[in-house]
């Protein structure tokens, strides 16, 4: 019976927020400083994984913000 | 079929059929919601949750140790009755909700339960501890308590006989 963190209902967000492996997202890369202008560049598909079309990832970046200020204000404090 | 038994009253359950007395398209749900995408929703309760009054009313409601999960939930679903976003995009914008409402609740200094962890973990169920109890009850109910005393009884007479060596306790 997995109905803990509500009263009497199940509640999915429960494992949903346990499933957000949000330390191991794919990180956007720097563009490289060297190099001329004849040097390839990756045109915006940095990271295949980088899927920001899927609401999850997108949701998950909003989390991983929202976790390092939430991180930072508890250092602080 | 064995029945799941509750200690909690079953009345505030939709009664059949409720679903059908109003119109269809009456309800907020059954329109077309106000915020259709994740990103919209979760635009709309961030703006609403860096709201004074609602910090305060969530400072109060989280040190009545209401647990996270479960106020992340209500608001959610609230939202759903109102016809701002879908039960979809409420469920997937839960762990936003859910860290926020951590974020404000750290940032006030309240000690709040997070209601990720199990509270029944480690303890004994109710229901195993019932199940032991009865088949102990069972084999209580078996058991010739009159001849086990007897037979009892005999066992130690023969190992009274028996246990005469020689570095046996003299009588």
């Amino acid at each position: 019976m997995s109905m803990y963190g509500s009263t009497r209902n199940y509640n999915p967000g429960i494992a949903l927020y346990k499933a957000m492996d949000i330390e191991n997202l794919p990180q956007e890369r720097e563009p490289s400083k060297e190099g001329g202008l004849l040097v390839r560049k990756d045109m915006g598909m940095a990271n295949k994984n980088m899927d920001q079309s899927n609401p999850v990832f997108r949701v998950a970046k909003q989390m991983e913000v929202i976790r390092k200020y939430r991180n930072m204000s508890n250092d602080d404090a | 079929m064995m029945m799941l038994e509750t200690n909690e009253p079953m009345f505030d359950s939709p009664i059949p059929g409720e679903s059908l007395t109003a119109e269809l398209g009456a309800r907020p749900w059954q329109s077309p919601p106000q915020y259709p995408t994740v990103d919209e929703a979760m635009e709309y309760y961030l703006s609403r949750m860096a709201q004074e009054d609602f910090m305060v009313q969530l400072v109060d409601v989280l040190e009545m140790d209401v647990p996270v999960s479960a106020l992340a939930n209500t608001i959610q679903l609230s939202g759903v009755m109102q016809g701002l976003h879908t039960v979809d995009v409420g469920i997937l914008i839960m762990p936003v909700l859910m860290e926020m409402i951590m974020m404000l609740g750290d940032s006030a200094g309240v000690k709040y339960q997070t209601g990720l962890d199990n509270p029944n973990k480690g303890k004994t169920r109710d229901t195993l501890l019932s199940k032991v109890a009865k088949k102990y009850t069972k084999t209580l109910e078996e058991v010739d308590v009159k001849e086990v005393v007897k037979e009892t009884e005999e066992e130690g007479e023969e190992e009274a006989q028996y246990s005469s060596g020689l570095m046996a306790r003299r009588k």
